[in-house]
């Protein structure tokens, strides 16, 4: 078997051992925040000529508790979202337009293993971690401001919380699916509108 | 029986335990990864769901992800297919502690025999000849070279949890033994996480025959025959036929009904298959039993007209057999051919790309099982298997004319396959006077086989 384009695996999720679902201190937020800032600013552009030099797939990066991992747009992608289309019209379990169909860069949770995707549009979506059944948080309703890995709620895998949260700063807007809802991986759960492009380009 | 079935696996064997679901009327869910969202079994179920990114071990390979979407989508069993999971006694008792079926062997069951060196004890205390092999694992350095000092050169470097090769390395000498060690170590701790190894003795000239067994959870067992499974490339399968032209019926009727009555006697239970190599005499030594189904076991569907993947299923939800081995008729010769994507001109390079054009061929006695369609990209993150062409005829010689013919039929346009090398076999001489053993194509060279049936 070939061996995966990704470099690296965290193998079973498990959130609560690495990432507590108690709200974390201010200064690790803020020093969450200031890596994602120079992810952003240094990383992101380099990674991007890099990925479009190589004949790379995928490229992932670490940066302190961070990482962040590229994927080149497929050939086959808007098959792909007419296909899925179709199945959501069957009424059958598919992520419409989840971030795999999307040249996106995903910044991710230190364990979450969460994808978030990043479009330019002033709208963003938080999707699912994990296959499991969800819960919003209370204090994540529609209008509230949130800073890009600001928790919005949690998907609930065997027991075990994985977070779903911000892919950027925003607002949060509609909630896709209904509390207790079962949710796949990948699939998009909560808008976020936002002012400007997160990746400021 | 079960009410719903989650399918936790991809490519053809999802799309095979589909089959098998619907024959028996009961539902099913597909699990798959975000690589497999536009594949075949995912497209054609009436249920799908996303489990994880395309690292298997993230989706196929995580048991709370796959438990947990079985629970989400009301399955009450689990059907884990070959690889992955599927020989997981952990995840099989994972799974029976949220309430489900694993279909297969129980968790206690595998775990039984999940050691293949306490196996090869335990069923060589009921009767099988093992081979000759190390005393338990291996300890370090100093205890694998003692060990093969006792058992004699060459002997087998074998991974303890494995299967499919990776792993396994021959050695000549005990300098050949120091160096490969360490790499077969790491290698084993990369596909199984497991390290442990156990040296076996090496027969250069062998011929691997398996017999398929089938017990219920009542103690009844039934064997469906043998498979001969002798041309190999780096101990993986490429081709496996039945019945084997190695033994004569009366040795393989005996070989079949001391396998089937040493696994009930040592309490194994639903399919299974007991390996053994069979050397130049015709004299068979038992090796491992694979707790699963497994990728060639249309061959003895071929042959017996039973669907295995049905039984299983039928024996995990409690079901008894409800047939006797007088009822079990071995009819004829099936060939199986693993259609694979990787370069036989190049030391079979494995590949990916977009399935231009797919044409399965068709007539009488040729099956095809596939996921391919055209347009389908293949994903690099999973195995080159891209299905099964299943040939059968009255005789051999007419299962190898269908297979000449089905194989210059079959169509996989966009992606460089093995097939020139199934035709390159077809008319070998030693294939076709039922000579193959395991190791002739790696001593002869898969482009020195392709330029002399390009020859002939």
């Amino acid at each position: 078997m070939p061996e995966p384009v990704q470099p690296e695996t965290t193998g079973t999720p498990r959130p609560t051992a690495e990432r507590p679902t108690a709200e974390r201190p201010a200064a690790e937020r803020s020093a969450d925040h200031a890596a994602m800032d120079r992810l952003t600013a240094e990383l992101l552009p380099a990674l991007i000529a890099k990925l479009g030099a190589t004949g790379l797939g995928e490229l992932e990066v670490r940066e302190g508790a961070w990482r962040v991992r590229l994927r080149r747009p497929t050939d086959g992608a808007a098959g792909r979202e007419r296909r899925t289309a179709d199945r959501a019209e069957r009424g059958t379990w598919s992520a419409g337009g989840s971030a795999s169909s999307h040249a996106s860069s995903h910044a991710s949770g230190p364990a979450s293993g969460h994808d978030g995707s990043g479009r330019s549009d002033g709208r963003t979506v938080a999707s699912s971690p994990a296959v499991g059944i969800f819960q919003p948080r209370p204090d994540a309703r529609a209008g509230t401001k949130v800073r890009a890995g600001d928790r919005l709620g949690s998907v609930d895998v065997l027991g075990i919380q994985q977070e779903v949260v911000a892919p950027t700063d925003g607002v949060v807007g509609a909630c896709l699916v209904e509390p207790g809802d079962a949710v796949e991986y990948g699939q998009d759960l909560i808008v976020i509108e936002f002012a400007s492009s997160p990746l400021g380009a | 029986m079960f009410g719903k079935i989650l399918i936790a696996n991809r490519g053809e064997i999802a799309l095979r335990v589909l089959r098998a679901c619907r024959t028996l009327g009961v539902e099913a869910v597909v699990a798959y990864s975000e690589a497999d969202r536009e594949s075949l079994p995912v497209q054609l179920a009436d249920e799908a769901i996303c489990i994880g990114p395309a690292d298997a071990k993230r989706s196929y390979l995580s048991a709370p992800a796959v438990i947990s979407a079985a629970l989400v989508t009301g399955c009450d069993a689990i059907h884990p297919g070959y690889g992955f999971l599927s020989e997981d006694a952990g995840f099989a008792d994972a799974v029976a502690a949220h309430g489900l079926t694993f279909i297969g062997p129980s968790a206690a069951v595998l775990e039984r025999f999940g050691s293949k060196a306490r196996t090869r004890h335990l069923l060589g205390g009921h009767g099988l000849p093992t081979i000759p092999g190390s005393d338990g694992l291996l300890r370090d350095e100093m205890h694998a070279l003692d060990e093969a000092e006792r058992i004699g050169y060459p002997v087998l470097i074998k991974p303890s949890a494995g299967g499919g090769g990776k792993g396994m390395r021959m050695v000549r000498t005990p300098r050949e033994l120091e160096s490969v060690l360490r790499v077969c170590q790491s290698e084993a701790k990369a596909a199984f996480g497991d390290d442990s190894l156990y040296l076996e003795k090496w027969l250069d000239e062998n011929r691997h025959v398996e017999i398929q067994v089938v017990v219920d959870r009542y103690g009844h067992g039934v064997h469906l025959g043998e498979r001969d499974c002798s041309v190999q490339r780096r101990h993986q399968k490429i081709l496996e036929e039945a019945p084997t032209p190695a033994l004569s019926e009366a040795a393989r009727a005996d070989l079949a009904e001391r396998a089937v009555r040493a696994a009930v006697a040592a309490g194994y239970e639903n399919i299974g298959t007991l390996e053994f190599l069979v050397d130049a005499n015709g004299d068979f030594f038992f090796i491992e039993i694979n707790c699963r189904i497994q990728v060639e076991h249309p061959v003895t569907e071929m042959l017996t007209g039973i669907d295995m993947v049905a039984t299983q299923i039928r024996i995990a939800a409690g079901e008894p057999l409800g047939y006797s081995q007088a009822d079990v008729i071995l009819n004829g010769h099936a060939i199986e051919f693993r259609i694979n994507a990787e370069d036989p001109a190049h030391d079979f390079r494995p590949g990916a790309g977009v399935v231009e054009r797919y044409h399965a061929p068709g007539g009488p006695g040729v099956r095809m099982d596939s996921h391919l369609f055209s347009g389908y990209e293949v994903p690099p993150f999973y195995d080159s298997l891209l299905g099964k062409l299943i040939v059968w005829g009255p005789d051999r010689a007419t299962a190898i004319a269908r297979g000449r013919v089905a194989l210059d039929e079959l169509v996989v346009d966009g992606l460089v396959t093995n097939i020139a090398m199934h035709q390159a076999l077809l008319v070998n001489e030693t294939f076709l006077e039922g000579r193959m053993t395991t190791n002739l194509l790696d001593r002869v060279g898969s482009a020195a086989f392709l330029a002399a049936a390009a020859r002939s």
